[in-house]
């Protein structure tokens, strides 16, 4: 009995492979999404809004919904693959018990190694991208490691919970299904069918459903937690209505043109409908999948856009320098800078005094927000008298030494400056055309300053480059956690349609050799092969992108700019890998199929 | 008759197995010619090449050597295009099993090779409908091949052959898995095709009694042809005895 088992495990060893792969891809996402979602200290460190927090619970419900539609779809390629044998083995007269037990520890053992293989493979992605990230983006991590326990127990949990799940329902299957049935259970049709009513209910549940998410979404200030919850439930029952209701309906109405009359469209289309359910299903997931990982990037692409803006809100400067020496001051003169100013001062413990000369020859520049939106900036000259009045005075402040940046300020005449006593400083402030190509030169000028005060307590430097370091160190954990993320649903995204698109491949590689012997031409065969697969890309791919539009209202809250400002680039990032992916994808169907 | 053969079939070897590895030679040099609107069968032993001989006719597999003519076209070296089109015009054939596409209702599979040929929609329709009335079919045409019995499942695939109007059919033992009286069906079908559009047969079966419908008879033995037998005016019960006499004396 277990020969036999074993023997017709080394006969469909490809299929097992497309299952296992399948499935230790999908737990080594889960995992890695869990080792962020489940390192309170990461969240906690790296989120000044407790509103992350929510946002991860919503993805890991979202992420756990998306595994169990997975694995029940793994269990059902296991089933229909064993279905055969295990009809074949009672017809031979073994006991339904024995088989029973076959079946369940099958299941289990498939599902617990491919788990255990999952978390490693997990861990060993997680270092690999977290690396990638921190070196391309220049982000700084902190409390991240990427081996997580609690994570893998949560990972190992949720999927031998739900393989013993899988387990249970394959035996109830089984043996409750007589021998004949299960002997030519496989390639069962669909008959897809118009139900005008219904399909307009479903539409329109549909339709209402997505309307309540995305309101829910862009409302999450009020609702708070629960708007996710809301979301979350309405979003993909939605989708899935959707998709099933104007699937149908589409395969069924272009049956009816002329055009699927022609050459192999009218098998594409029969391909499509004879698969209807599982396609549907996985349409919604992918969908569902592909705004998580578009979102996700677009967001953390956001985030990175931020940090520069904010540091240029912050000062119009880019550097400043205090008592520069000879060779500082050429360095800065290289770098072509468009505004420049010397400002003489004298300090006391409590007090800076300026001479007031300085600042009407050479006017301060303050950088001002305009209106409402943060992240418009204007801005001002101010000669002396403008600048002690100004709002935004502070920005000279911050361009000063560390020692001397909470002490009052005081412009004087040139001859009151002159009888203090003081020993008389020098402050100098620049700013260049582009602030962030110039990072080494700034780094090194830096560094030089920090080297000198040791002696001379005349402290560390101001400006955007300032700025730019804080906002980065702020921002680097939400980067991160949007590109890390983004990578992790595009990967499950990539196993989830390969898997479904690899699944059916046996059965197609026989249509595709009758085609053939039918007297199919091979590029009419490409063609084929191509559409089909194109519909599987493209459909999710369109709802993906409306799911993402009104997703990224969510992120009104924790972002300063617009989200959604700029998102071409995501997008059209995004979009050249899903071609891409597209492309192998299909190449790899060939292979197998033709 | 010297009437132009509508098949020539000129020294055709087979050798299964690459160079310097282990090698089988299935065909030792076969030469018969089919004449239009004839129904030829061919019997033998299980293993004495019959399956092989058929998918070289139907350019399903290439021969180590020798020609295949159809229509005057010699066939053995078509490639791409050119193969395809000459499948999807000259020749259709009826498998054992594996006939039907199961994604497809009756009606599309019939439909698929005007389809591929991208004939006009409007004459498709007609067309399927013709050769569904003539097989018998017409009821079933939405079924999907799952809701078929195996004779109804190759009377569609009989009915997918012919829509084309090929100039030979080919059928590796279509009544193989089939009872007896869907069995004797589709032999009348044949028959009945046979005689009223003068559609060459060309029926490979190890059975005497789907044998006997065939107006000639050619025995393989060894990858040869060990013997020819003709029916001319005999009833088909006579045809059947002398099938069952020559098997006795042929397979010793
Ligand atoms: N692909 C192959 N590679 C090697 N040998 C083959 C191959 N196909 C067939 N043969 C051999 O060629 C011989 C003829 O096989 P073929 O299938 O033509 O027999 P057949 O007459 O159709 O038999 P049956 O009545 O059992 O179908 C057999 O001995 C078989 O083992
Ligand atoms: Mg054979």
């Amino acid at each position: 009995m277990f020969k036999l088992a074993l023997s017709s495990f080394k006969h469909r060893w490809r299929d097992y492979l497309v299952l296992f792969s399948g499935l230790v891809m999908s737990s080594a996402i889960f995992y890695m999404f869990e080792a962020l979602a489940t390192n309170k200290d990461f969240l906690k460190q790296n989120s000044m809004i407790s509103m992350i927090g929510y946002v991860f619970q919503f993805g890991s419900v979202l992420l756990t919904i998306i595994t169990l539609v997975y694995i029940g779809y793994a269990n059902s390629f296991l089933l229909s693959m064993r279905k055969r044998d295990y009809g074949l083995f009672m017809l031979v007269g073994a006991r339904k018990g024995k088989i029973g037990q076959l079946i369940w520890l099958e299941t289990l053992l498939v599902g617990i190694l491919a788990t255990i293989i999952g978390i490693l493979l997990g861990t060993g992605l997680t270092t690999g991208v977290s690396h990638l990230l921190v070196q391309t983006l220049d982000l700084t991590l902190k409390h991240f490691s990427a081996w997580y326990t609690t994570a893998a127990l949560v990972t190992l949990v949720l999927y031998v919970g739900l393989f013993l799940i899988a387990g249970l329902f394959n035996l109830i299957a089984l043996t409750k299904t007589p021998a004949l049935k299960l002997l030519h259970s496989n390639d069962q049709p669909n008959r897809p069918q118009l139900h005008p009513v219904r399909q307009i209910i479903e539409v329109l549940v549909g339709v209402i459903s997505i309307g309540i998410g995305y309101w829910a979404m862009s409302h999450l200030i009020d609702l708070q937690l629960a708007g996710i919850g809301i979301a979350l439930v309405t979003i993909v029952l939605g989708t899935y209505l959707l998709f099933n209701a104007v699937f149908v309906w589409l395969v069924v109405l272009l049956k009816r043109f002329n055009w699927a009359q022609r050459g192999l469209n009218r098998f594409t289309l029969s391909q499509l409908s004879f698969r209807i359910r599982n396609y549907t299903k996985i349409l919604s997931i992918v969908a569902m999948l592909f705004a998580l990982a578009l979102g996700a990037i677009t967001t953390g692409m956001g985030f990175h856009q931020q940090v520069p803006l904010m540091a240029q809100g912050g000062s119009a400067y880019d550097l400043s320098l205090v008592n520069p020496t000879k060779a500082q001051q050429k360095t800065v003169n290289q770098l072509k800078p468009i505004r420049q100013a010397t400002y003489r001062y004298k300090a006391t413990t409590k007090v800076i005094y300026y001479n007031a000369a300085d600042f009407n020859q050479q006017p301060f520049y303050t950088t001002h927000t305009i209106g409402k939106k943060q992240m418009s900036f204007k801005l001002v000259k101010n000669n002396a008298q403008q600048l002690k009045k100004s709002f935004y005075n502070y920005q000279l402040g911050d361009l000063q030494a560390t020692v001397n940046i909470n002490k009052k300020a005081v412009f004087l005449s040139a001859k009151a400056y002159h009888q203090l006593k003081q020993p008389e400083m020098q402050l100098v402030v620049f700013a260049t055309k582009d602030f962030q190509k110039h990072f080494t030169t700034f780094k090194h000028l830096t560094k030089q300053q920090a080297k000198r005060s040791v002696n001379t307590r005349i402290g560390a430097t101001g400006g955007r480059y300032y700025g730019y370091q804080v906002f980065n160190g702020m921002y680097s954990g939400l980067e991160f956690m949007g590109f890390f993320l983004g990578v992790a649903f595009l990967a499950m995204l990539a196993s989830c349609l390969m898997f479904k698109i690899l699944s059916g491949a046996a059965a197609d590689r026989q249509r595709y050799r009758m085609l053939d012997k039918l007297g199919t031409t091979r590029s009419q065969l490409k063609k084929a092969l191509r559409q089909e697969i194109a519909v599987l890309f493209i459909l999710p791919g369109l709802v993906g992108i409306v799911h993402v539009l009104f997703g990224l209202q969510m992120f009104k809250i924790i972002m300063v700019t617009s989200p959604y400002q700029g998102i071409w680039l995501p997008f059209g990032i995004f979009a050249i890998l899903y071609l891409g992916y597209y492309w192998l994808t299909l190449k790899i169907y060939q292979r197998l199929v033709l | 008759m010297p009437t132009t053969p509508i098949m020539t079939v000129a020294d055709l070897h087979k050798t299964y197995g690459k160079a310097g590895s282990k090698q089988y030679e299935a065909l030792k040099g076969i030469d018969f010619d089919v004449q239009p609107g004839e129904f030829v069968g061919i019997m033998g032993a299980s293993g004495s090449g019959k399956t092989t001989l058929l998918n070289m006719l139907a350019t399903l597999d290439q021969p180590t050597s020798g020609e295949v003519t159809i229509h005057q076209q010699p066939i053995t070296h078509l490639k791409g295009n050119q193969l395809a089109d000459f499948r999807a015009k000259e020749i259709g054939f009826i498998f054992q099993d594996f006939n039907l596409l199961e994604t497809m209702t009756a009606y599309e599979n019939i439909a698929l090779p005007l389809m591929l040929q991208n004939v006009a929609s409007k004459k498709i329709r007609p067309a399927v409908e013709q050769v569904a009335t003539q097989l018998g079919i017409n009821d079933f045409l939405t079924n999907y091949p799952n809701e078929l019995s195996g004779g109804q499942k190759q009377r569609v695939a009989a009915a997918r052959a012919l829509i084309n109007e090929p100039a030979i059919l080919f059928g590796d033992e279509p009544t193989g898995a089939l009872d007896s009286k869907s069995a004797r069906e589709l032999l009348d079908m044949f028959t009945k095709i046979n005689q009223e559009q003068a559609v060459s047969i060309l029926l490979v079966t190890h059975d005497p009694f789907s044998a006997s419908y065939c107006q000639r008879i050619l025995f393989i033995k060894d990858g040869k042809i060990g013997q020819e037998l003709r029916r001319d005016q005999l009833s088909r019960r006579d045809f059947y005895q002398q099938i069952l006499d020559t098997l006795g004396t042929f397979e010793q």
